[in-house]
């Protein structure tokens, strides 16, 4: 068996499969569920299977006049092996989750549809292929993320309304391309464009950066997604902000390093395009990580920073430096790892409390639901990037590289967008799973298996990658060549260099040592009493039943603060602009009233004037 | 080889008795300030044992388990720091992982408070993270000065480059985040006019008001190592470090207490006016420091 047959296998599989399920769904929902996983194993397990391997396959002759072309190579592997991964563990927490919904068969079929769609864009060779997945994803993901319907549903609306025009955009791009190449499949016209005029490639790039830039969320373009991802089903929330939006920075690294290539890219604009593109990111890291901090839905906190380290991959990518790079793909997929884990973490929570997700009324979770909690916990680690996890080693890249190049002020940007997310992910953690636990949630049990387990392995691989991250940076590192970069020095413990080194393993085991000589300490102490949570501050005195506790705006004295400066400008921009197209719209149906009167009255007036213009201009 | 692990098992107890004795000079110092004759100097150290011997309360295995990482974060920190010619883990990451290591001292302690539904210490830890937020603004700053200067992230790198030539402190653009550090200095280390967090008067010790017996003795010596640490860095970064550890801790002495005259003399700050005060001057001075190193460099 050759690579060119499993990558047709995995595309009949990955979108067979979707329908199928649908079909099956109507007989049984257990073979459904079933048949779900295991499909979404297969595929995880082929691609897994194609590791290394490189190859190309024509399926389907001609299309409109141009062959369309699958082929593979490390980058698409490594998106596709994330995709895959992804994919299986939200259906996996999807069997409970959305078992008592309805329209359950739908959801599979949109799910699965989604995955098929991201699979299709990684995997295609040519532009036509990329456009049909690219919009077979992005309407599952709408229906996905209307599915809940109400606020969902205008949520997914204002999703969809960028999405087409971040579309438009690169069918005007393709179109260009053509009409002055004749050929569409990218490794053709990668010659044409490095050859052809700065101008050009910069009017290419501005239009692609509107159709990437939506999906990817990068400022200005960010306003649809946070209110998508909170209204979104929790397991699909993972796989959105996890690897969805994630494929408009695929776009990106496919546009700048293959498609136009390093030098060309950092040579445009006389080098300062990928300057403003880096100020672009930077923006995308401090404002919504500091917006995320006054929000109060846990989903929507999450979708923050969904944005926010949106922009250290952006900001790594477009440095275009071989650390910076590097450390903009690790971090993506760390990213992917750990907001998926949150989201779903918040699934769990949502599922066991029916459906409370705002982060006044939650807290002491701990206590009900200790491995929700453990994922929690390993999230936000991940998140911030403590050390030890493995957003910490991307974190570093990108950093060593800022400051080693000579941009401290986008440093800055960067690091400080990492205070604004340790404090609201306290917030986030404190407020569902500590301090005081209401009366009501009394009875609440930790999630079932099912959700426990994708939770599980998410936390495992964020430690895991974090102790050794050479694993995953020797792929990137293949990938970083195959884009022109010189090779870094990767080990399976970190990364060597003249400038510095960074040695995980090292700080592991002395972390491992510390905590167990202090814990050698603290046993040597006298023994602890265990007492419920209120018996040393009310000191044996009665305390109401209520809240007592403080959560309730958390850093109040900062929001008073920072509230007047972080106004979502553009978001209020965007919605003004729709309310006069709707206004415009609304004028309109005012002529067009529908009432066959009305359009008779219009033509005899149109006639008068007419005959009116006849008589008495008498211009004919 | 052994010499390294030797360095290792020592450094932590040369730092935690000098974090000790400043305790204890602190409450000296304050108290002739304040016309007091004081405790004594070890004071500090019988605490901590006598906590040892007490009985304490517990609200779980996070409210344990956050206390020994807050411990172990800070014991981790201790090796990337150098200190003389002491610095067991200086090629495994440099000032960018000490940055980060630092995290794990508070929330570890956020974390283990977090588990006590006590609203004096979510009022602490609130105050505390908005403080933190207010001081690694200038913070961030400085070291992003003293890296851009020195081209390196390596911290024994930065303290090799002084010795060879003068202190950063005294160099024409570091001038400015020095002195901006040392506006910092009294809030990095949680002390007067920036001790909101703790504020015993007002929310009675915030944080650690839960904690007693073994989880104060902890505590206490976990703030030991803090106050070394942060004098240390401040030692590291402009101080020029020491040539051996004699020469270190003199330096570490004369920073730590300057830092004690200002604790003794300035009432406490209400937290808005703290992280004002820390976004306008330390801020303000280390950004223009900032620019200076940035085209000096060129």
């Amino acid at each position: 068996m050759n690579v060119e047959f499993y990558l047709k296998l995995l595309l009949v599989v990955a979108f067979g499969s979707a329908f199928l399920i649908y079909l099956i769904g109507k007989i049984s929902s257990a073979l459904r569920d079933l048949l779900a996983v295991v499909t979404s194993l297969v595929v995880l397990v082929v691609v897994s299977y194609l590791y290394g391997k490189s190859g190309k396959v024509i399926y389907c002759e001609n299309f409109l006049g141009v062959p369309l072309i699958l082929r593979l190579n490390m980058l698409s592997w490594f998106f596709s092996i994330s995709i895959a991964f992804v994919g299986l563990l939200s259906i996996i927490f999807s069997l409970s989750y959305i078992r008592e919904r309805e329209n359950t068969d739908f959801y599979y079929l949109m799910m699965l549809l989604v995955n098929a769609g991201m699979l299709g864009i990684v995997l295609s060779g040519d532009l036509v292929s990329f456009y049909i997945f690219w919009e077979i994803m992005s309407w599952s993901a709408f229906l996905l993320i209307s599915y809940n319907k109400g606020p969902a549903l205008a949520a997914g609306i204002k999703y969809i309304i960028m999405s087409i025009i971040g579309s438009v955009c690169m069918l005007v791009v393709i179109l260009s391309l053509y009409a002055n190449y004749g050929t569409l499949i990218i490794a053709e016209l990668v010659p044409f464009i490095r050859s052809s005029s700065h101008g050009y490639v910069l009017f290419l790039l501005i239009l692609l950066f509107v159709t990437f830039g939506v999906k990817n969320a990068v400022w200005p373009f960010h306003s649809w997604l946070p209110p998508a991802h909170s209204e979104a089903p929790s397991p699909f929330s993972a796989v959105l902000s996890g690897i969805l939006v994630r494929m408009g920075m695929y776009g990106f690294v496919l546009v700048f390093f293959t498609l136009v290539g390093l030098k060309l890219f950092l040579s445009l604009e006389s080098n300062s395009f990928h300057y403003i593109l880096a100020w672009i990111g930077a923006i995308n890291i401090v404002i919504p990580t500091f917006i995320a901090m006054l929000q109060n839905d846990s989903k929507r906190l999450l979708a923050w920073h969904g944005v926010g380290q949106g922009g250290y991959i952006f900001l790594g990518v477009v440095l275009g430096s071989s650390l910076s790079v590097a450390g903009g793909i690790f971090h993506l997929i760390n990213y992917t790892s750990y907001i998926a884990l949150l989201f779903l973490v918040v699934g769990a929570v949502e599922y066991r409390t029916k459906g409370i997700r705002d982060l006044n009324s939650l807290g002491g979770l701990i206590k009900k639901m200790p491995i929700t909690f453990i994922g929690a916990l390993v999230g936000t680690c991940g998140l911030i990037g403590i050390p030890l996890t493995s957003g910490f080693v991307s974190k570093w890249l990108i950093y060593k590289a800022l400051i080693l190049e000579g941009y401290p002020f986008l440093a800055f940007a960067a690091l400080i967008g990492t205070w604004g997310t340790i404090l609201s992910l306290y917030k986030f953690l404190h407020n569902m799973f500590l301090g005081q636990l209401p009366e009501r949630f009394e009875n609440v049990k930790e999630a079932p298996f099912d959700m426990q387990l994708p939770i599980l392995i998410y936390s495992l691989i964020i430690i895991l990658f974090g102790i050794l991250p050479g694993i995953p940076l020797k792929i990137i590192n293949a990938i970083d060549t195959s884009f022109g970069f010189e090779s870094l020095n990767v080990n399976i413990w970190g990364i060597g260099s003249e400038t510095g080194v960074l040695n995980a393993v090292n700080i592991f085991t002395a972390s491992i040592v510390a905590i167990i000589v202090v814990w050698l300490i603290f046993k040597s102490g006298q023994k602890v009493v265990l007492v419920a949570q209120d018996s040393n501050y009310a000191a044996g005195a009665y305390i109401p039943k209520d809240k007592y506790h403080y959560t309730v705006e958390f850093y109040k004295p900062l929001y008073r603060m920072i509230t007047p400066y972080l106004r979502d400008f553009v978001d209020e921009f965007y919605m003004k602009l729709a309310g006069w197209t709707q206004k415009l719209c609304y004028g309109v149906r005012r002529v067009y009233t529908g009432d066959v009167g009305y359009y008779v009255i219009y033509i005899i007036l149109f006639l008068a004037i007419l005959i009116l213009i006849k008589v008495g201009l008498k211009p004919w | 080889m052994v010499i390294k692990i030797i360095q290792m098992v020592i450094y932590p107890i040369i730092a935690f008795i000098i974090g000790i004795f400043f305790m204890g000079l602190f409450r000296k110092i304050i108290a002739r300030i304040h016309r007091r004759y004081g405790p004594p100097l070890l004071q500090p150290l019988i605490d901590i044992i006598r906590f040892f011997s007490q009985k304490g309360i517990s609200h779980g295995s996070l409210f344990t388990l956050g206390m020994i990482l807050s411990l172990a974060g800070s014991l981790v920190v201790l090796l990337f720091i150098p200190f003389g010619k002491i610095c067991p883990l200086q090629n495994s990451g440099g000032l960018l992982v000490v940055l980060y290591l630092l995290l794990f001292a508070p929330i570890g302690i956020a974390l283990s408070g977090g588990e006590a539904a006590n609203p004096n210490i979510s009022i602490g830890i609130s105050r505390k993270l908005i403080l933190a937020l207010g001081y690694e603004v200038p913070f961030i700053l400085i070291i992003l000065s003293v890296m851009v200067h020195y081209r390196t992230i390596s911290f024994a790198e930065i303290v090799k480059l002084q010795q060879s030539d003068t202190w950063a402190i005294f160099k024409w653009p570091l001038v400015l985040p020095g002195i901006a550090y040392l506006l910092i200095l009294p809030a990095m280390m949680g002390m007067r006019p920036f001790d909101v967090a703790m504020a015993p008067q007002e929310i009675a010790s915030g944080p650690i008001i839960e904690y007693g017996g073994k989880y104060l003795a902890l505590y206490h010596i976990e703030h030991a190592f803090s106050v070394f640490i942060t004098t240390a860095i401040f030692v590291d970064l402009f101080l020029g470090g020491g040539v051996n550890i004699g020469f270190f801790f003199v330096k570490m002495c004369v920073v730590f207490i300057l830092v004690s005259f200002v604790n003794g003399i300035f009432p406490r700050y209400r937290i808005e006016q703290a992280v004002k005060y820390l976004w306008r001057w330390p801020a303000l001075i280390s950004f223009v420091g900032l620019i200076l190193v940035k085209i000096s460099g060129r």
